[in-house]
């Protein structure tokens, strides 16, 4: 089970989400984002779903260890996708230097922040099996 | 890093899971500390050889 501090933290975000996308919504501010039909609902959508996940959590017995050889993994895993990002950039950067590149920065973010999180769960895996 | 984790565990008919309890990691680190691919922290080799009953460190765990 999470500290009771973290908890507290994720609900405190979960519930600012909620309400700025609230606030977004019911004051008409800002158009279709991510498939969603503005950045309100999106926001309300992403703060349920983080609710639901930290209830989900609370109420999960399941004891999860955290040893040192694991740590030493995460910290591994996160050097790999460092340098990933960077080649990432790297090779946009080339790309846009070619031809210039137009994506909408929400999509891109969303793509980018999914990429690091493959990229960090595979060399997390890989690196446990190694290791 | 070659260890005697194994031969000392197996003297105390200790299961990995067993000793994994018994020093607060996952059995996964005691595989593989005993394969040699983990070197372990100092705390962590300490309360293994006080978990197996050994006197030293060093005759647990062998640098060569």
């Amino acid at each position: 089970m999470k500290s009771k501090k973290q908890i507290i933290w994720r609900y405190g975000f979960a519930l600012v989400l909620l309400i700025v996308g609230t606030l977004l919504e019911y004051f008409n501010i800002g158009q279709e984002f991510l498939g969603f039909s503005s950045v309100g609902s999106w926001m309300i959508y992403v703060a349920f779903v983080m609710l639901a996940i930290i209830t989900l959590q609370i109420f999960s017995k399941k004891k999860r260890l955290v040893d040192e050889r694991m740590q030493l993994i995460a910290m591994k895993a996160g050097r790999v996708t460092f340098v990933a990002i960077i080649l990432f950039a790297f090779v946009v950067m080339i790309i846009d230097g070619i031809r210039t590149i137009y994506f909408p920065y929400s999509y891109f973010m969303s793509y980018f922040i999914s990429g690091v999180l493959l990229v960090y769960f595979i060399s997390y895996k890989i690196l446990l099996r190694k290791n | 890093m070659k260890t005697k984790i194994t031969e000392l565990r197996k003297k105390l008919k200790m299961t990995q899971q067993g000793l994994a309890d018994k020093v607060n990691v996952t059995r996964q680190t005691i595989i593989s500390l005993e394969n040699g691919r983990y070197n372990p922290s100092l705390e962590l080799a300490y309360r293994i050889t006080k978990a197996l009953k050994a006197k030293k460190i060093e005759h647990v765990f062998n640098l060569e």
